[in-house]
């Protein structure tokens, strides 16, 4: 396993062949077009056979997105994708149908997200420098620890967990939820932060250092802003996580009002007894769309994300 | 309390579980403290949880703004959820010393939480409940040891829906309830079946609630749990109640098992019933407004089939739910008030209907009986008539035993799919259960 | 490298030099501080205490009340542990090679210099991000439901509905499939793993003689090893976990006759449902221990498939 951090950035361009980007792509399309006729039909069929197995995969999303803009009685006759009809009032509907309009339950997903995110970036981030570039006592011992604790099942520490934070009368609250994140428990985010760091040049913290820098300065001025693409792939990743997190809040929240988007979709599902799809369809949508967004425009960060440590 | 000394002492030992060990000795304490019985002047705010459908909610809506209009300081938060989600979180709200103070409680459960301390023993609020209209055999459903955990709010009694439309198309008779058997029915669900060409069937397949066994069962002689909390129900009568059913599917009277598990997840709406697509369907006899309102269509309601040599008063009135109090409610006077003002008064059971089953207070239940709805009183009629054949109620629920129709059903759907034999799946029963009860 | 690599390659490190500064260690622990008391309060002290709780009789409202091995006694002779077991085999040894098969046969097609790679990449991985979401479980219930999508395309071809989800005999297929959509993560590790194969070998294969398929099998696969083990180390322990897919699609219960109850799902089912709280954590011990031991054997077999290059 080689690490791709330290690898010069030319060398992996070389096997790109993104379209976007100059001579490489460039040279590539001379190359098809120097190529026989066979292998022009060869990627044709190639480039089918990817597109087909693509709408395959993503049909069944296409057509919950589709479905939640028909009428109900429509839905299950119609397995196309093209829609005669606008029809919004499933929105509307489903918007209002539990206790609280639907707005609350995102309100209180992004809550939960955010106060996770700077958790995340805080705690992570200090446990990552004093990983990569500290020499303490037992450093190899406890990173040992933190590696084997990414592989720990929840299940192991969650009846604990969940007693003492009732104890503590947090439950329906997020504190359970966010208080982890403060505490650095995402050890894969550190392990990810730790590897990034090693990337960077030790010259840029050591000229600090001789001019008299202590570590809380050259970790805040020096190192988190060249760590700026591992911080974006740790909140775009945190993120997801949380917004699907369905396990945790699952125990922890009970009151309707601070349901999350995932437990009022359970919730939806429980409440209109397989009745009215269209209303929970368009809901479905409605949780969907800021992972989608995310996915957009923090693409890149999330394929370097899961290059470098495989995250999902 | 042996138990906790050990507890603390080994959890003392673990330095680093400080914390946890801490929380798991926090628990110890329980026990409830002597309510005050004083009613606050200043602002209370109680929550309210229960079961049930869209027509039961906007009943107990209405009930909570009648209240909340006579008692301006007292305010009612209501928490709805399905039968399947509430246990669930009740627990977990329990667990985490959250429970709501005014708790709907089923008959299944009401051992599991009042024998552990977490529900309220409501004799010892004086008489800031007036139970004086309710008869003893109600009140003592209730009651664990001496302690009232819940008061039963109404009475119903397992029943055989029957759909007249469907039996009309067929052809076939309405069956005369009080003679009719098992081979009666699965002979005139056959006939619908016929003529239904797989769209119609003749009945709804049961064997996903206690309360099918244990009528079963108790027309054997026998019960599902007898005095001592054991499961007392035998192999070989649980192996004729799954024979029966196999042998009702296999022949088509009952719909394909996938349809049947499919629509039980669904809920009341989407039932064979309800959906107009079985003749008959085994439902707790209050449950008929619900399912006429669905349907559309009136459904009469039949007693449960016997068989030729059944054992006399196998019927029973089982209490439909129970009021209980949370143990640690902050205003367990508020809590009586709002209970007494359900049971007691002529407004809430005007607006409450018999959608939680006939009311078992005698006063209220002869001023509500002229006033119902047809439906209604078709379900206090099926109660009344019953009364000379009824049994004595059966024995509790012991603790653990909650877990009973989770276990029916995934031996119910092994049996329907093949999956395991009657036999099997009556063993599997018997020692699943006794386990769960065991471990509680 | 990954964590996997790490921990692999932890061992022949040499620790560089002693701690000479004081002032360093302060600093480290101090910037450690969070991480350390997450440790002790939320991982270690809770692992802590289910272990204790495992072995004792446990109802939540109750104090704990030490039974010995009694609840391990319970697992040997309860079948719906035996059988949920059964079922998260399954699901695991079914659905994770499956998965890893169709990630590295995509990575390799779309590693081959083709127009539209990252646009190809982006709708495989889509569903890896959507997968593990409530509102999916809510679909797939739909797609394979007696009325869904999948029954509406075999009625085309004149062929007979089936209640996918409602039948057990197919029920966990469901959830398999839905696991293999999420194939998107693995095939993007594959690929940048795929990018550091020496162009040179490949080219010099080539001038040897050697057919494309040849040059896979001799040369590329066995380059890839390393990334092949890592994502079936972290595939499998992913799937052993899985719960809210089977929770949303089952009702709860994980049925139909227990045919999706994952062991995680029976577990939950126990501690929150039946207040069985001992017994849970007994389950959850036992839990750790299978995909401990599972991690282990995956480590010991890699000796004698996995190639490393360094």
């Amino acid at each position: 396993m080689t690490d791709t951090q330290t690898r010069p950035a030319a060398d992996q361009a070389k096997h790109l062949p993104d379209v976007r980007s100059g001579p490489v792509a460039r040279g590539n399309r001379k190359a098809l077009k120097r190529a026989s006729g066979r292998s022009t039909r060869k990627a044709v069929l190639k480039h089918i056979m990817l597109t087909l197995t693509g709408l395959v995969m993503l049909y069944p999303v296409l057509w919950l997105v589709v479905s939640s803009l028909r009428p109900t009685d429509e839905i299950f006759r119609n397995p196309g994708l093209v829609i005669s009809n606008l029809e919004f009032s499933n929105y509307s509907d489903g918007w209002t149908t539990l206790s609280s309009p639907f707005s609350v339950f995102l309100l209180n997903s992004t809550l939960v997200v955010v106060g996770c995110i700077v958790g995340n970036l805080v705690s992570c981030s200090m446990a990552a420098y004093a990983f990569a570039r500290l020499k303490f006592s037992g450093k190899r011992g406890w990173f040992v620890v933190m590696l084997t604790t990414i592989m720990l099942p929840i299940h192991v520490i969650i009846v604990p967990q969940y007693i003492m934070f009732s104890q503590l009368g947090w439950v329906n609250t997020f504190i359970p939820l966010i208080l982890p994140k403060i505490l650095a428990t995402d050890a894969f985010f550190v392990f990810l932060m730790v590897q990034f760091i090693r990337g960077i040049p030790r010259e840029l913290d050591e000229a600090a250092r001789l001019d008299g820098c202590g570590h809380p300065r050259i970790f805040a001025q020096i190192m988190l802003p060249l760590m700026t693409p591992a911080l974006a792939t740790t909140a775009i990743f945190t993120f997801i996580w949380t917004w699907n997190d369905f396990f945790s809040q699952l125990l922890y929240l009970t009151k309707p009002e601070m349901y999350t988007v995932p437990l009022a979709l359970r919730a939806f599902m429980d409440a209109t007894s397989a009745t009215s799809w269209g209303p929970l369809f368009a809901m479905s949508v409605v949780s969907l769309i800021p992972i989608f967004l995310i996915f957009l425009f923090g693409q890149r960060f999330l394929i370097a994300g899961i290059s470098t440590t495989g995250g999902k | 309390m042996r138990g906790t000394r050990v507890g603390r002492k080994a959890t003392g030992l673990i330095g680093i579980a400080a914390a946890a060990a801490l929380a798991l000795s926090a628990c110890a304490g329980g026990g409830s403290t002597p309510p005050t019985a004083e009613l606050s002047e200043d602002p209370v705010t109680l929550r309210f949880t229960w079961w049930g459908n869209d027509v039961r909610t906007a009943a107990t809506e209405d009930v909570i703004a009648a209240f909340e209009a006579e008692y301006p300081n007292i305010t009612i938060q209501p928490q709805f959820t399905d039968f399947g989600g509430y246990w669930d979180k009740l627990a977990t709200e329990t667990a985490a010393n959250d429970s709501p103070d005014i708790i709907q409680m089923d008959e299944k459960y009401i051992s599991t939480y009042g024998g552990r301390g977490a529900l309220l023993a409501l004799n010892e609020l004086g008489d800031a409940i007036d139970l004086s209209e309710f008869p003893d055999s109600a009140i003592s459903t209730g009651t664990m040891d001496g302690a009232l955990y819940g008061i039963p709010v109404g009475l119903t009694s397992y029943s055989m829906m029957a759909n007249p439309v469907l039996l009309a198309a067929a052809g076939v008779a309405m069956p005369d309830d009080e003679s009719w058997t098992w081979d009666d029915l699965s002979e005139a669900g056959a006939a619908v079946s016929a003529s239904g060409g797989g769209n119609v069937f003749g009945v709804q397949s049961w064997g996903f609630s206690d309360g099918d066994l244990k009528n079963f069962a108790r027309q054997h002689g026998e019960d599902l749990y007898n005095d001592e909390g054991e499961v007392s129900v035998s192999v070989e009568t649980l192996t004729e109640w799954w024979t029966y059913l196999k042998g009702m599917t296999t022949s088509g009277v009952t719909p394909p098992p996938s349809s049947t598990v499919e629509k039980q997840n669904a809920g009341l709406a989407e039932s064979f019933t309800a959906t107009n697509t079985a003749a008959f369907g085994p439902w707790w006899n209050s449950q008929l407004t619900a399912l006429t309102d669905a349907s559309g269509t009136p459904m009469e309601l039949l007693r449960i089939p016997t068989t030729a040599d059944a054992e006399e008063g196998s019927a029973y009135y089982k209490p439909s739910m129970y009021w209980s109090v949370s143990s640690r409610t902050e205003y367990p006077a508020e809590a009586a008030l709002f209970l007494d003002y359900m049971l007691n008064t002529e407004e809430a059971a005007d607006l409450l209907g018999t959608d939680r089953g006939v009311s078992a207070n005698e006063k209220i239940r002869a001023y509500i009986e002229p006033n119902l709805s047809e439906t209604d009183k078709a379900v206090v009629a099926f109660l009344d008539d019953l009364a000379d054949v009824v049994g004595d109620a059966p024995a509790l629920t012991p603790p653990g035993g909650s877990a009973v129709d989770s276990l029916l059903k995934q031996y119910t759907e092994q049996v329907l799919f093949g999956q395991a034999t009657p036999a099997q799946a009556a063993e599997g029963f018997i020692k699943d259960l006794s386990a769960s009860i065991a471990a509680a | 490298m990954s964590a996997l690599g790490e921990l692999r390659t932890i061992g022949h490190r040499k620790v560089a030099g002693s701690s000479k500064e004081k002032n360093e260690n302060k600093a480290a622990y101090l910037f450690l501080l969070p991480w350390f008391l997450g440790l002790a309060i939320i991982t270690v002290g809770p692992m802590l205490a289910s272990l204790y709780l495992s072995f004792t009789k446990y109802n939540l409202l109750q104090p704990p009340e030490i039974i010995g091995f009694g609840n391990f006694e319970r697992m040997l002779g309860d079948e719906r542990l035996h059988n949920s077991l059964g079922v998260t085999f399954v699901y695991v040894f079914v659905s994770v090679p499956v998965q890893l098969g169709l990630a590295l046969a995509l990575a390799v097609v779309l590693n081959r210099g083709l127009r539209g790679l990252s646009f190809y990449r982006s709708v495989f991985y889509l569903p890896s991000l959507l997968g593990s979401s409530v509102a999916i479980a809510v679909l797939w219930k739909q797609v394979f439901g007696t009325q869904g999508l999948v029954n509406v395309f075999i009625g085309l071809f004149g062929a007979e509905g089936h209640g996918w989800i409602s039948d057990p005999s197919t029920a966990l297929s469901t959830l398999i499939i839905l696991n293999v959509w999420t194939f998107g993560a693995p095939m993007v590790i594959f690929l940048a793993g795929l990018r550091q194969v020496p162009q040179m070998y490949l080219e010099a294969a080539e001038v040897d003689g050697a057919s494309k398929w040849q040059r896979f099998l001799r040369i590329t696969l066995p380059l890839l090893t390393p990334i092949i083990f890592f994502n079936l180390v972290l595939q499998i322990i992913h799937a052993f976990q899985s719960f809210t897919q089977a929770f949303i699609i089952s009702g709860g219960n994980g049925g139909p006759a227990d045919s999706t109850l994952f062991y995680t799902l029976y577990l939950y089912n126990r501690g929150f449902a039946n207040f069985d709280m001992g017994y849970a954590s007994a389950m959850a011990w036992f839990l750790l221990l299978i995909i401990g031991v599972f991690t282990a054997i995956n480590f010991w077999a890699s000796k004698y498939w996995v190639f490393y290059d360094d």
